[in-house]
């Protein structure tokens, strides 16, 4: 099942500021990999059958392809800003679809029932109508003006305010989340979803940040964040079938989902289906 | 809570009234258990994005749209439920008959066993029943998925708290006999 | 009182939950277990040699085992969690408290396992795990049978604190929940209890609170 077009992308495997010589062992879409620092302080990947892999050091992250990746890691220019903090949340399993991983974050009616009381809370569940689009120049799903009312909507908010979201698919498992900066209005603190796939139906997220918040501590700014993705997991180990379906008929959106419903037709589209279900079952 | 028949898991609920209903355990959503949701009033809510459900199956209420009325499509199947002597019933299809009566005993726990229903059924004959448990002990098993079998224990209806501890107990035992049956393959 | 705190860690939970339910203020001490392991720094190390996480420091007192710092929650400010001294309840709290130690190390360890990729033998931590959830069901049924609702009494006390957090969050281990239709009640009866606070993996129970009605144009 890696035959797909998902083999060429390139995929988070390790944090670099936890890298040593000795490595780790670890897996991309069934296979197994060895992650580690050279003699020179870079980093490398290795195939279990002892093929070095291609690499890439990039917001926090190592990352490495099974195949031969045709274009560069997609950029995120707002990591060059000057000003910001990187936060490298950590890894957590989970056993779902890496699909469904990245599903779950471009959602937010899940937010009151989910995130209770942080990033919603009832009775304020309506979803507004927002924008969703593919933008063709760099074959992206993009997903604009989405609103929500948060109660805390991040370690530096006090007290609930109207979040105003974008939401970024670049890649079949990631997602870059801009999100209305508390401290810095006119700015967008940027919240990534890295997905790396072990296996179609098991995989490790690593959650990455660049926030303009130079006043709480980093290890809160962790917590965090590692607080709501821990929300979603028991979530995500609890959907059936546990690949994500992408043919009509098996789930029901509705307007609240139309970021779902762009993502899953571009993922078919470019027959990104490693993890994903095709046929109702 | 969860259960699950020969058609499949259910989440089995009761509603604020007081009575039981059995859906089917996935919401048409986004496919989360519904057996992890919450119950208000006559519905069951998905824990997801708390598309609650009628026990009758269609969608009341999408919080997302406070102004839609679900259309009827929006449904999860639903079994029926009898309840009688303290044991809840759920039919495949269109029962012919009402649940069997168990008059004299009553229902005192449930447990699970990593063993097929012949293990079972083959411990409960091999086992030699304490003395202190002479007074009656019912199981009703029930196969679940991967050979594992629910056994529901019921006792007689005049057993004393002491006794029915005692009874539960025994029940251990039968799982752990049942248990090393399987193992073996000896069942 | 600082608690040294991770807010992923069931036993940090535990002294969180405990100081909830008896009005306790905490001064929380973020600590960076995950991905930092900054439970093994040297300023920790000297505090707690064990390199463990929860620490409570209340003045000169530190403590670092979660039993000893419910316990101490408990005799400060409500000492009805620490039971009504009948010689069967102190002793039945006792032994659900060390029973806790056996939770810790087979559901949390097969917790770390599955969730943050700590090494381990997930087979027999599961295992083991579900032996355990087996010995609190059976208990749990048999306190029923006496009348009361929890593990040493008619009313919750340190031993249920002690015991909940790491049997709700099992199936983050890969332990379903699902066989034990008592842990079920238990768990919902501590859920309800005033002043609860969750964590996460442990989600609010929407139904304490009435439907709300929403009209289009709240939001």
């Amino acid at each position: 099942m890696t035959q797909d077009a998902m083999i060429d992308e390139w995929y988070p495997v390790g944090l670099f500021s936890q890298l040593d010589m000795n490595g780790h062992r670890t897996a991309l879409m069934g296979e197994p990999i060895d992650v580690a620092l050279d003699a020179e302080g870079n980093a490398k990947v290795t195939s279990g059958d002892g093929h070095t892999l291609p690499v890439c050091v990039r917001y926090g992250h190592v990352w490495s392809s099974l195949g031969k990746p045709r274009k560069e890691l997609f950029a995120i220019p707002e990591a060059d800003q000057p000003g910001r903090r990187f936060v490298d949340v950590g890894v957590v399993r989970v056993r779902c679809s890496p699909l469904r991983a990245v599903e779950n974050f471009l959602d937010i009616a899940h937010f009151p029932f989910v995130h209770t009381d942080i990033l919603g809370a009832e009775p304020h569940t309506e979803v507004l109508d927002y924008k969703v689009e593919i933008r063709q120049d760099k074959d992206e799903v993009w997903a604009t003006q989405v609103k929500f009312y948060q109660p805390q909507a991040a370690k530096s908010a006090s007290g609930g305010i109207t979040t105003e979201y974008m939401y970024r698919v670049p890649a079949p498992t990631c997602s870059v989340l801009y999100k209305t900066c508390p401290p810095r209005p006119g700015e967008w603190d940027v919240i990534t979803l890295f997905v790396q796939p072990l296996a179609e139906d098991l995989c490790n997220v690593w959650p990455w940040m660049a926030l303009f918040d130079d006043v709480t501590p980093m290890t809160d700014l962790i917590h965090f964040q590692q607080t709501i993705f821990l929300q979603d997991r028991s979530i995500l180990e609890n959907q059936i079938p546990r690949l994500l379906p992408l043919d009509p008929g098996m789930e029901i959106p509705t307007r609240a989902d139309l970021t779902s419903v762009a993502y899953r037709r571009w993922l078919k589209r470019h027959n990104y289906i490693y993890g994903a279900q095709l046929v109702a079952q | 809570m969860p259960a699950r028949t020969p058609a499949g898991p259910i989440a089995l609920w009761r509603s604020q009234s007081g009575r039981a209903a059995a859906s089917a355990d996935r919401c048409p959503h986004r496919g989360m258990r519904l057996s992890h949701g919450f119950v208000r009033g006559e519905a069951l809510s998905c824990i997801y994005h708390g598309w609650s459900y009628a026990r009758t199956g269609n969608c009341l209420r999408i919080p997302a749209h406070p102004g839609l009325t679900p259309p009827e499509t929006i449904r999860v199947a639903t079994q029926q439920v009898k309840e009688s002597d303290g044991v809840i019933w759920v039919a495949v299809g269109e029962p012919a008959v009402e649940p069997p009566r168990l008059e004299g005993v009553v229902p005192l726990r449930s447990l699970t066993a990593h063993a097929s229903v012949a293990a079972v059924e083959a411990a409960t004959d091999a086992l030699v029943w304490q003395a202190q448990t002479s007074r009656k002990i019912r199981l009703l098993l029930v196969p679940q998925e991967d050979d594992q079998t629910l056994i529901h224990v019921l006792v007689d209806d005049n057993s004393s708290p002491s006794e029915r501890i005692a009874a539960s107990r025994a029940a251990e035992t039968l799982r752990r006999l049942a248990e090393d049956l399987q193992t073996k393959g000896i069942a | 009182m600082k608690l040294y705190d991770y807010v992923l860690s069931p036993s940090c939970y535990k002294v969180r939950l405990m100081a909830a339910l008896t009005g306790v203020k905490l001064e929380i001490r973020p600590v960076d277990f995950h991905p930092g392991a900054e439970h093994r720094d040297p300023e920790f190390l000297a505090l707690n040699p064990a390199g463990s996480i929860p620490i409570l420091e209340d003045g000169v007192l530190i403590l670092t085992e979660s039993a000893a710092i419910l316990a101490y929650l408990a005799s400060k400010t409500a000492p009805e969690w620490l039971g009504s001294g009948a010689p069967e309840e102190v002793a039945r709290i006792q032994q659900w408290l060390s029973f806790a130690h056996r939770l810790t190390s087979s559901l949390g360890g097969a917790r770390l396992h599955e969730m943050l990729l700590r090494p381990g033998d997930i087979g027999a931590l599961q295992a083991q795990g579900i032996a355990a959830l087996r010995e609190l069901e059976a208990g749990l049924v048999e306190q029923g049978l006496r009348g009361m609702r929890f593990l040493a009494s008619d009313r919750p006390t340190v031993a249920d604190i002690a015991c909940f957090p790491y049997v709700a969050l099992a199936p983050d281990g890969g332990i379903p929940l699902d066989p034990y239709p008592a842990i079920r009640l238990w768990s919902r009866a501590i859920r309800g209890l005033e002043n609860f606070i969750e964590m996460p993996g442990i989600h609010r129970l929407h139904e304490l609170k009435s439907e709300p009605n929403v009209e289009p144009g709240d939001a």
